[in-house]
């Protein structure tokens, strides 16, 4: 069984390189002042700024959409969504971007919301009168 | 609160259930228990005998209590028992049939009784089929149905601190699932209607899905069971026959719902591809991958002795993470990192320890065992089957380990943040390029290992020149093939490129495999068609996910937009104006309503360079609005099937104000209309354009105006000129009235912001009530003619066949049309016809009225006798032909779509490649399944 042994050996040695080499695609959720500093594509966790404008113009710009995050650190900066405003944005509880700093906007080109479940709020629809 | 009693409860049903529940429980441990006697006690064929008595009845009572369980559930569903938290959750009244099994495993509980359903399915099946191992195999399958079973008793815990609930019983009554004030109200159930299933889920593929995948996971617990009861009992080798059924079922089943998955996301959601390395999609992937793992390491303990050993080791593995991927999936610890949604319940405890029983039993078991198993002591020689099979099923194994590896990253979040709180979380920045740039190689190696190892020979240490020159043949025909694919396909990096090479290298050697080899004998082919899909798994992969391009618009390039990087993915369309996009000219045509779904028609036509069509075809996403038809609940795809390639839309975006109800509400308060006054025929100028209107019309063509009896409707004509006296628009807007409620429906001119609708003040200009008019009386003979005001009356003759809005014709009825020639004051002739009936003796007359004269003209009497008429003839009190208009600017357009269009070169070979797998897994079940007994040692 001897050759039997080297292989996995061969694959611990190859797990040990993969993972080393793998750490550099793995990084913390960063924030405003942390992307401005490196300038590197990253992820950003916030909550949308609801008293700031958004502002999505189907007709020039499909492509992009605009509004305001407020980062963990509550610090607020414009965002660029290189996407059409997606369906319930505003219902959005938290907010995770991909993307890099641009001058003093953040350019994402990913989303994911974190929406409240349709199906948990706790009131009870009453049936309407037909 | 003081006990009260509520109406229309049927609370029997919640007690059976409980019932049942606890019954099932009790049973499971009763029988896994006895079977375990059983088995410890098989040199006492007396014991052994009244242990497995025992353990058979507890099985049995278990099966029976779950699927009466099950059955009860269904019945409560169907009959809508509102007070049941379940099916209040996942049930509507307006909810059809068909979607009663998708509701039913819509929720967390649902879906566990599924899995149980499916182990009490294979449970029996075992029992009546393999009398040998069922005692220590269903003695495992008991205990997981035990934890199963745990996950829906839904019981506190006495004397603990924070009353530790285990599991959640689904069918607990909704008023002490939740407090509200309705509760107070004892006629509660009469007032509430369920939640309903999400509109996302009511679609067929919810309905085979889900039953596909759950029976996959169930099946992965037997190869482990006979794993168990291999170890269990020494006879590491007598199981191997009886086991590799199982995992080759299992393997095919688990295969067939994964990809079922893939290709639901592709075909009905709006992801826009098939794959994405989601969280919950690898969580699902891995066990499969281990289990194939499993399933050729058996195959060369069946048939060499050796690999006993990772034998076990997989299946175990196998069923354990399959616990781990429901324990990622509904503990709600992937949050972020997955678009799937799945909501927490509350038993993550519960399903960790569920998970750890099983894999510090099963580990411990083997390593307890791993001494005393017997494998060959004889070293395999590189040259033999099993060598290079071997070494495939590792690599099979390490990529799950990989995978595993970083789809945990939210699992170490989680270790992590309980002993340092404000820990950030780590997170991969990039997944898909991640898992793509390792699993490339695992495709690569697997492929090289697979298509050469299928010629090799089990236990022969031989490698001959034929076989050397069979190999150099098939790389050099992979090697051709790559260069033809590199033309069709870009490959851009040289590591696609050797993926290409392998993938054609597996697709060679298995296609000369099933010819040479498995045409003399069918079952030796199953493995053949595998590879074969394994490989044109790899090529479709290359061609689909890295060759997709997007249907955008090709004057808009990189770096003309201030941010560099990002494709501009959306295109607008405007409703009637052809956009080209990337050889295709399209045209978003009109859009229909049809039940909850707006479908968009969308035309495509191909094109060449000299604007040649080429082909064309017609696409149909939709938008489906919510189950209160309040909002858009989403946005679902379309997509042309050609061999070679598929055009996917999918609408991402439309204008806010049509999603939501309350939104369109929203835009319609801020239109501000301003109010002319024009007659008809005349030019009015307005925000620098044209507009004639035509004269008011009293049957109006409006598709949105319903015409019944008591309506009333006004039509008015225009048409919109540009500064340059160009017909910009021709429309018509319309206003009806029922009773003393008015309707407008606006003219919307979407390109130039407008809207435009008669006023109400209108309707008050051109209709006088009745009691307002004067008549004045006239006996008119056929010729006469009388002068009213303005006007000259003229009785041109009469009508037997009546004609009037307001006249249904009844057997029995006597009508006449007065014809009546009308001269106004320019000379302009214009005819009334006022009807008059008698039914049943009872005579009575219809008026006619030219609106746009203001002239109402009635027929009082016919005298037969002198044949004379008498006519009334009256005028509107209106000074000037005058109509009020309302028009509005800046008003949102609603006649566009925001569009994602791509195209998937070559997807149809990764669906056709995966299914290949799945069906020779399944072909290998069944030659196995057909296998003649007595082989059976």
């Amino acid at each position: 069984m001897k050759k039997t042994f080297i292989i996995p050996l061969i694959m611990i040695v190859a797990a040990i390189v993969i993972i080393t080499s793998a750490t550099k695609d793995v990084s913390t959720y960063g924030d405003f002042s942390t992307a401005t500093e490196s300038g590197d594509r990253l992820k950003i966790v916030g909550k949308l700024a609801k008293d700031k404008p958004m502002v999505y113009d189907a007709e020039n710009t499909p492509n992009e959409f605009q509004f305001y995050l407020v980062d963990d650190k509550g610090a607020e900066r414009k965002v660029l969504l290189k996407k059409p405003k997606p369906q319930d944005f505003e219902r959005s509880e938290q907010i995770v971007l991909t993307g890099k700093m641009s001058g003093d906007a953040f350019v994402a080109d990913e989303i994911l919301m974190k929406c409240p479940s349709k199906y948990k709020n706790e009131e009870i629809s009453i049936k309407s009168e037909s | 609160m003081a006990q009260m009693s509520y109406a229309g409860e049927t609370l029997w049903i919640g007690y059976a259930c409980r019932l049942l529940i606890i019954a099932g429980f009790v049973a499971a441990i009763m029988g896994s228990l006895s079977y375990f006697l059983a088995f410890q006690n098989r040199a006492q064929a007396a014991l052994e005998k009244s242990w497995q008595r025992l353990g058979h009845i507890g099985a049995a009572i278990h099966g029976v209590s779950i699927l009466s369980l099950i059955g009860l559930i269904f019945f409560s569903m169907i009959t809508r028992k509102y007070e049941y938290n379940y099916v209040f959750e996942h049930v509507s009244d307006d909810l059809p049939m068909r979607y009663i099994l998708s509701a039913f495993w819509e929720g967390q509980e649902g879906s566990f009784m599924l899995w149980m359903f499916w182990h009490i399915v294979l449970g029996a099946i075992i029992w009546f089929t393999d009398k040998k191992w069922r005692v220590p195999v269903l003695s495992v399958l008991l205990l997981v149905e035990v934890c199963l079973n745990s996950m829906i008793l839904g019981i506190y815990l006495p004397f603990t601190l924070d009353d530790i609930r285990i599991g959640s019983n689904p069918m607990v009554l909704i008023r002490e699932n939740m407090e509200a004030p309705i509760f107070q109200n004892a006629q509660y159930l009469s007032l509430i209607k369920g939640r309903g299933l999400n509109p996302l889920l009511q679609n067929y593929w919810n309905t085979i899905h889900p039953p596909t995948l759950f029976l996959g996971f169930a099946s992965t617990v037997v190869p482990f069971a006979y794993a168990i009861a291999g170890l269990w009992s020494r006879e590491d080798k007598a199981w191997l026959k009886s086991g590799l059924k199982w995992s080759l079922f299992s393997g095919g089943i688990l295969g067939i719902g994964i990809l079922m998955g893939s290709f639901w996301a592709y075909e009905a959601l709006s992801f826009g591809g098939y794959w994405a390395w989601d969280p919950v999609e690898n969580s699902s992937l891995v066990p499969w991958i281990i289990m194939i793992a499993g399933i050729h390491t058996h195959l060369i303990a069946k048939n060499t002795g050796a690999g006993l050993r990772s034998t076990y080791l997989f299946y175990i593995l196998s069923f354990v993470l399959v616990l781990y991927s429901t324990l990622l999936t509904r503990s709600g610890i992937l949050g972020d990192t997955s678009a799937h949604a799945f909501t927490e319940m509350g038993l993550e405890w519960q399903l960790t320890g569920f998970l750890l029983i099983f894999l510090l039993g099963g580990i411990s078991l083997l390593l307890y065992r791993v001494r005393t198993i017997q494998e060959p002591t004889k070293e395999e020689s590189m040259w033999s089957r099993e060598f290079w099979m071997y070494v495939g099923a590792l690599i099979l194994a390490f990529s799950g380990i990989l995978i595993t590896a970083s789809t945990s990253l939210p699992v170490y979040n989680t270790i992590i943040k309980i002993f340092k709180p404000d820990y950030a979380g780590m997170v991969l920045q990039d997944p898909i390029e991640h898992y793509n740039r390792y699993q490339l190689w695992i495709g690569v190696l697997v492929s090289f290992l697979s298509g050469f190892a299928i010629f090799l020979r089990y236990k022969l240490g031989k490698f001959t020149r034929a076989h050397a020159i069979q190999t150099g043949f098939h790389l050099l025909l992979a090697g051709i093939l790559t260069y033809l694919v590199s033309r069709w396909i870009a490959l851009p990096q040289w590591q696609m490129i050797l993926m290409a090479f392998a993938g054609l290298y597996v697709v060679v050697s298995s296609v000369e495999y099933l010819f040479r080899v498995a045409s003399k004998n069918i079952r030796l082919g199953a493995s053949g068609f595998s590879h074969l899909g394994f490989g044109l798994m790899l090529v479709g992969l290359l061609a689909s996910g890295g060759n997709s391009y997007h249907l955008n618009n090709p004057f808009l390039f990189k770096g003309l937009s201030d941010e560099e990087g990002f494709e501009e993915k959306y295109v607008q369309l405007i409703k009637n104006k052809p956009l080209l996009v990337r050889g295709h000219m399209v045209t978003y045509e009109s859009d229909t309503l049809i039940d909850r779904e707006r479908f968009y028609t969308l035309d495509f036509k191909k094109i060449d360079k000299d604007l040649k069509v080429l082909d064309s075809f017609k696409l149909y996403p939709n938008a489906m609005y919510s189950n209160d038809f309040a909002k858009v609940a989403a946005f679902n795809p379309d997509t042309k099937h050609y061999f070679g390639r598929d055009v996917f839309t999918c609408v991402v975006n439309i204008p806010s104000h049509l999603t939501d109800a309350e939104k369109l509400k929203e835009m319609e308060d801020t239109i501000k209309y301003e109010q002319i006054v024009v007659a008809p025929g005349d030019t009015v100028e307005f925000n620098i354009l044209k507009f004639v209107f035509g004269k008011v019309d009293l049957s109006p063509q409006s598709p949105d105006y319903l015409k019944s009896e008591n309506d009333l409707g006004l039509e008015i004509p225009f048409e919109v000129y540009d500064e340059e006296g160009t017909l910009v628009d021709k429309s018509y807007t319309t206003i009806g009235m029922k009773g003393a409620l008015v309707y407008k429906y606006p003219a919307k001119l979407e390109s130039e912001g407008m809207r435009i609708r008669p006023s109400e003040l209108t309707i008050d200009e051109f209709v006088s009530p009745e009691d307002d008019l004067q008549y004045e009386t006239f006996d008119l003979k056929q010729g006469d003619s009388y002068t009213f005001g303005d006007f000259k009356i003229k009785l041109a003759g009469f009508d037997r066949n009546v004609k009037h809005v307001n006249y249904q014709a009844e057997e029995g009825d006597l009508a006449i049309a007065a014809l009546l020639e009308i001269e106004d004051k320019n000379g302009a002739i214009s005819t009334q016809k006022p009807v008059y009936i008698i039914r049943g003796n009872r005579p009575f007359g219809l008026k006619d009225y030219d609106i746009n004269l203001g002239l109402h003209s009635r027929l009082i009497e016919i005298n037969p006798s002198d044949e004379r008429f008498t006519i009334k003839v009256a005028k509107d009190q209106r000074n000037e032909n005058k109509m009020v208009m309302e028009l509005a600017t800046n008003v949102p357009r609603s006649d566009y779509l925001i569009l994602e269009a791509k195209v998937f070169p070559g997807i149809n070979y990764f669906w056709a490649g995966c299914l290949l797998m799945m069906i020779g897994l399944l072909m290998a079940w069944y030659f196995k399944l057909k296998e003649p007994k007595k082989q059976t040692a």
